[in-house]
């Protein structure tokens, strides 16, 4: 492993990949390369989308999550599951069922990330209403967004919401609250999300607008898929009905693509999802065109999270499941707006500090080298076939002319300039 | 003055009325600019200036050209295109002066405020116009003071 590719959520197994082109193809950032037979990430241009992740055909691009055995260090363990794990097991499956079988999976306590996520709602409404002259505020939920804007769109980060997502502000509560009342030291309490997506991780690992993350890890929802769903087969479901919690399809649905703008009515909203809309709807922000947007919601999963890498059920399925539940639990919110507001006051849900700029590295540190070097690019760009084929290891010819103006390929590579040697 | 080898320069080609196009050239231009490291704050003073003419041509002329060149020192965007042209420039640059068509307005465009920005986001900004012919548009970004 290369040192920066302990900070991201995947990595390559050398010995499932074929090299074929899948992961190469469809990454955003043309952050792969086929070298030696085998694909390579350059983490320098990774931002954990997870796309890699979905088009191996051979398994062999691999998430980088937290085990259960991880937690044995923690003298108390906490689990927050994404809402997106309610909509993993069909429609007769309740969230209480589900929180009921996770409380026997060796966790002392289970937390419903709804709740949360119905008040980070309420705080990002109070947020908007005192600030009218940016727009659009962009949602600050998704990691890779958030870290896409640093990295590909760093003059828009100011637009970002300065409030800390669901996960982290449940997990901020959770570690205050039960420190308290079972007089545990704050870092004996082990506090992990239940995740759909290995970016999270990266968000735990090196948070951009916190010292750090109020989380200890993340599991993946693929890696206790099948426990959970044993145990749901096992149990009693009568015995269940007392322990449903008032809980509203607000925070249940926040996790769909549109979920964080349902509840807010009186404001202009977008939603967004996948990872080519998300940039390009970004692109449109830079150009001054969203002006008169208030709230924008990104989220790289199409369909949003439901549609995590690390999840099990189909999306659309997923999808039905979390508007059934939507119904069944109202639109009604259940969360005391004035200790929201009382929250907001103690800057309870604000970033801790702003988010960076972190521009990807252009051609060239020296600006006159890098102009240079765009020309060499460009020169280099004629001599290619412009058939985008892959073979070459890099993801399209443009990005071929790139590596080898670096001086890190060469025109050889590519199998049809080859060809025109051997003709001539 | 930057020589020949170190300018880098593009053109693009605009259409007049052609919305669904409207802005590829500018996103190019950003995109250029990010692949060779220019900061953030400039980057964005060239989208604006770069998207409001660029939309100009499209809803006011019939077609055009933007010539980009960047070097060391400073960025350069002319936009020159073939249209009605602009008969009192004092007044088009008034802030919320414009001729845009019910139509226009609807889909959002003709706020009046595209030629203002443009001359604010840049360090030199010349236009001039040739009524029935055409209008031609200098903007010149500098690289120096940042970075
Ligand atoms: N390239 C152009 N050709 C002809 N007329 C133009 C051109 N650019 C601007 N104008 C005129 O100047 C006015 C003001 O332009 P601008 O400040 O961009 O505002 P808007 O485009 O919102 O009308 C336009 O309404 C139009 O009458
Ligand atoms: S996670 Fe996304 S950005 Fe990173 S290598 Fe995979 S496809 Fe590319
Ligand atoms: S959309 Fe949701 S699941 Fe997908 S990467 Fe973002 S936070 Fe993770
Ligand atoms: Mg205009």
């Amino acid at each position: 492993m290369t040192t920066t590719s302990r900070y991201h959520s995947i990595k390559i197994n050398k010995k499932k990949c074929i090299g074929c082109i899948h992961c190469m193809k469809g990454c955003p950032t043309r952050a792969i390369r086929i070298r030696n037979g085998k694909a390579v990430i350059q983490y320098q241009k990774c931002i954990d989308c997870g796309e890699c992740l979905r088009l191996c055909p051979y398994d062999a691009v691999e998430p980088i999550t937290t085990l259960q055995a991880d937690l044995k260090r923690f003298a108390y363990k906490v689990a927050i599951p994404s809402p997106v794990l309610y909509s993993q097991f069909g429609t007769q499956t309740t969230p209480a069922e589900i929180l009921h079988v996770l409380q026997h999976m060796g966790f002392d306590h289970v937390y419903d990330e709804a709740r949360m996520c119905e008040m980070v709602s309420t705080a990002i409404e109070i947020y908007l209403d005192g600030h009218k002259t940016t727009r659009p505020i962009i949602s600050s939920t998704c990691p890779v967004v958030v870290r896409l804007i640093q990295r590909l769109f760093p003059s828009l980060r100011k637009l970002i919401i300065p409030i800390e997502p669901p996960r982290e502000m449940a997990a901020k509560n959770l570690r205050r609250e039960i420190s308290q009342r079972h007089k545990i030291a704050p870092e004996d309490i082990g506090i992990i999300h239940i995740t759909p997506c290995a970016a999270k991780m990266v968000s735990i690992n090196r948070p951009l607008s916190m010292k750090r993350s109020y989380l200890d890890g993340a599991i993946s929802i693929h890696d206790i898929y099948n426990e959970i769903m044993m145990r749901i087969k096992k149990t009693n479901r009568s015995l269940l009905l007392d322990t449903e919690r008032p809980v509203s399809g607000i925070g249940i649905g926040w996790t769909m693509s549109g979920g964080e703008i349902r509840g807010m009515k009186y404001h202009n909203t977008i939603s967004v999802s996948g990872v080519l809309d998300t940039i390009r709807i970004l692109e449109d922000v830079e150009a001054g065109k969203l002006k008169d947007i208030e709230y924008l919601e990104c989220l790289i999963c199409p369909e949003g999270c439901i549609g995590g890498p690390l999840t099990v059920e189909n999306r659309f399925i997923a999808q039905s499941t979390i508007n059934r539940l939507k119904r069944v639990y109202g639109e009604k919110k259940t969360v005391d707006v004035r200790t929201v507001h009382r929250l907001f006051k103690e800057k309870f849900f604000s970033f801790e500090h702003s988010i960076e700029p972190k521009p990807f590295p252009g051609l060239d540190a020296d600006r006159a080298e890098a102009i240079k070097m765009l020309n060499m690019k460009e020169n280099i760009m004629k001599k290619l076939p412009g058939k985008d084929c892959g073979a070459c290891g890099a993801p399209d010819c443009a990005t071929l002319a790139e590596d080898i103006a670096l001086g890190v390929a060469n025109l050889n590579d590519c199998v049809f300039c080859k060809g025109d040697r051997h003709d001539k | 003055m930057a020589s020949q080898k170190d300018t880098f320069q593009q053109k693009f080609k605009i259409k007049g009325g052609d919305f669904i196009k409207a802005g590829e050239s500018s996103c190019e231009i950003r995109n250029i600019l990010k692949g060779i490291g220019i900061d953030a704050e400039i980057i964005r003073r060239v989208a604006i200036a770069a998207y409001e003419a660029e939309m100009n041509v499209v809803m006011y002329a019939q077609h055009g050209t933007i010539h980009f060149t960047v070097n060391p020192q400073e960025i350069g965007i002319i936009v020159e295109d073939r249209g009605q042209g602009i008969v009192d420039i004092e007044r088009a640059m008034q802030p919320g002066y414009s001729t845009a068509t019910e139509e226009m307005r609807e889909m959002g465009f003709g706020a009046g405020m595209g030629l203002p920005n443009i001359k604010k986001n840049s360090d030199t900004f010349t236009i001039t116009s040739k009524v029935g012919k055409g209008t031609k548009l200098e903007i010149v970004i500098k690289l120096n003071n940042t970075k």
